[in-house]
Order: structure tokens, then sequence, then C-alpha cells
């Protein structure tokens, strides 16, 4: 993710301006990163052996942490990369779900029960 | 209640891993068939030029603030003057434009048709093909607890009421399959291509006839603007900006 984050708003503009390219481009890396570490994430509970509530518990520390990194990525200012914060947060969250439970019981399964 | 089931090996290596491989190369198949069949429609002249109009006042909006006022009215003035401004659409033309022009475009059609089969035809091979081979016994079972009420809907093979909810059959397999691959795939077949069929099936009912509707919209738009030069300011910007140079 690292040169491909571009700036779509000029730093020093009391009118803001957008890039709607670099825009776009910076949501698709997040949404990218994010269906990523949900795989990651569902395979990890499954070898883990996570079960029940504590599974989703799992998966939503993940996303925490994605939302972390994605902040420490953007240098912790997300005006200049989006042009909002929520976004930065909680876009994908339930976008990656269904991928995770996927590969969670399918993890589980191979692991614990055959 | 919740005893473990000890479940076959065969089961895992001849259920699980092939209809998650032949899910996930159906998409690939899917994605590279309908690729070569998506035949260019030829661009309709008018339509062209009615969405490159649309582009135009849509960057007259965003760089409203950094042309003098005259100038902004003007252009302003071109695209929503009454009599012949490019934005202004007259009435009876408004209506008749978009769902006749939608249906009778052969080409239009036969677009959407072949969309439609080339989601919809898999996705029923599939189906038939798990109901058919692999019905009558637990496929998986899945980490978290489920209600009862669920019981019906996943585990439509097992003729057993005892059994936990959580072991399924393999129909279920099949759907957390069909619901969880799509992340895989925007992920292997590079951003562009991600969606499948539940996207498209949004994007049928919005169809883009970006007529008349876009362009009242877009009148409106910048009918409504307040032209603020923002040039003036420039010279204090300029001025700070300097100033944090040299300290």
């Amino acid at each position: 993710m690292g040169s491909s984050e571009k700036r779509p708003k000029d730093a020093m503009n009391d009118i803001p301006t957008f890039s709607a390219e670099n825009l776009q481009n910076n949501l698709k890396v997040i949404q990218n990163s994010r269906t990523f570490l949900s795989i990651i994430a569902g395979v990890l509970a499954g070898i883990i052996g996570f079960t029940g509530l504590t599974g989703f518990v799992f998966y939503f520390v993940v996303m925490l942490i994605t939302s972390v990194g994605l902040m420490a990525k953007a240098g912790f200012s997300a005006d200049l990369y989006f042009d909002s914060w929520n976004r930065v947060l909680f876009d994908g969250f339930l976008g990656g779900l269904m991928s995770f439970v996927l590969f969670w019981t399918f993890a589980y399964d191979l692991v614990h029960i055959f | 209640m919740a005893e473990d089931l000890v479940l076959d090996t065969a089961i895992r290596d001849w259920v699980l891993i092939p209809l998650s491989v032949v899910m996930v190369l159906i998409g690939i198949l899917r994605y590279f068939v309908s690729k070569l069949m998506r035949s260019s429609p030829t661009p309709d002249a008018k339509m062209v030029k009615e969405g490159q109009v649309v582009i135009r006042a849509r960057n007259l909006k965003i760089g409203a603030n950094f042309i003098p006022p005259k100038s902004f009215r003007a252009r302003r003035f071109y695209f929503s003057n009454e009599e012949n401004g490019l934005l202004h659409v007259p009435k009876d033309q408004a209506a008749q434009n978009p769902q006749a022009q939608m249906f009778s475009d052969p080409n239009m059609a036969m677009d959407m048709m072949k969309k439609n089969l080339s989601m919809i035809i898999p996705q029923t091979l599939t189906y038939a093909w798990v109901n058919f081979f692999f019905s009558g016994f637990v496929a998986a079972k899945i980490p978290f607890p489920l209600t009862q009420r669920f019981r019906s809907m996943l585990q439509n093979g097992i003729d057993l009421s005892t059994v936990d909810v959580s072991y399924v059959s393999s129909r279920s397999w099949y759907f957390l399959n069909l619901f969880g691959l799509r992340g895989l795939f925007s992920l292997i077949l590079g951003d562009e291509n991600a969606i499948d069929d539940t996207q498209r099936m949004m994007q049928m009912g919005g169809f883009g006839f970006d007529a008349s509707k876009s362009l009242s919209a877009e009148k409106d738009g910048l009918d409504i603007i307040q032209h603020e030069w923002a040039l003036p300011r420039f010279e204090h910007r300029a001025e700070s900006v300097l100033r944090k140079l040299v300290q």
C-alpha cells in the first residue's frame, strides 16, 4: 500500500478540492486490504478453534486492527486522503464478514472435525 | 446434546474441497466468458454528446469558484438557457426518452439478456449438481451455534432431528461459498470485475438512461450555485505560504 496512496486533496487549500481518481484508488486500497485480512482472520480463527461468539469478537478485533493500521498508513490525517473519516474506519466491515465466515468454517472443519 | 460427531475424512476430500474449487473455477470462467462476450455497443452519437455535455457541466460546477464571475455566468447561461441551452430538454421529449429507447434498441436488450444468462446458468447448474450428488449427509460443521429455526434451511438432506443445528448439509456449504467467495474474487480478478450476481441485479434495476433525468439534474445543480470567486483570496494565501517558507 506504500506509494499507492495518493493525495486527492491539496494540503494547503482553504477550498477543498478533490481528485476523484485518487480518492477512488484509495478506497479500493482500503477494500482490498480489508478483504484480504478478513480471509486471513477466518483461517486463523478456524485453526485456533474459536467457536461461537468468540469468533465474531475475533473478527471485529481484526477489523479494528485494520482500521488502526490504515490510519497509521495515512499518517493519522484522513483529511488528506479521504473525504471523510468514517470511510477509513468503517467501510468494509460487513463486506468482509461473509468471507470471514466461509474461511472460518472451512479451516475449522479441516482442522478439528475431520 | 452437543456431542461431537466425527466425520469421515472422505467427506472432506470429496465434498468440501471440490465444491469450493469448482465454484472458484466457475467464477473465473464466468469472468472470462463475460469479457469475451461483451459486444461493444456502437455508441449512439446523440447519447455520447449528451454524456459529454453532462461531464462538462459537472466540471463547470466543480471549478466554478476559480473563474471570474462574469465568465462563470456566461458559461452557465450557455448551458441552461431556455431556448437553446444545452441542458434544457423540452418537456415532451423528456417523457418518451427512457423506456422506449431502452427496449426498442435490440443491441441493448440482447446485451442485458446475455448478461443475465451468463449469471444464472452456472449458478443453476452448480446448484442442481450439488443437490444431485451431495445430498443426504452431513457435510460440515459451522463453528457457531444457531437456533432451531435454521434447521430446516441448513439441514435439508438430513432427517434426524437430534443432530445439532451446527452440522449442515452440503447445500448450505454451497450457499456459504456463494457469498463468501465474492471477496476472494475481488482479490483475484483485479478490482475491475469483482461484482457478482447480487450487485449486477441491483444494477439492472437502476439502468442508466443518462438522458433527460441527469440533464435536468445537472441544470438544477448549476442553477443553484452561488458564485464566490476565490481568486482575490489567493493573494493572502500566497502571502501565508511564503511566510511559512521563509520562517
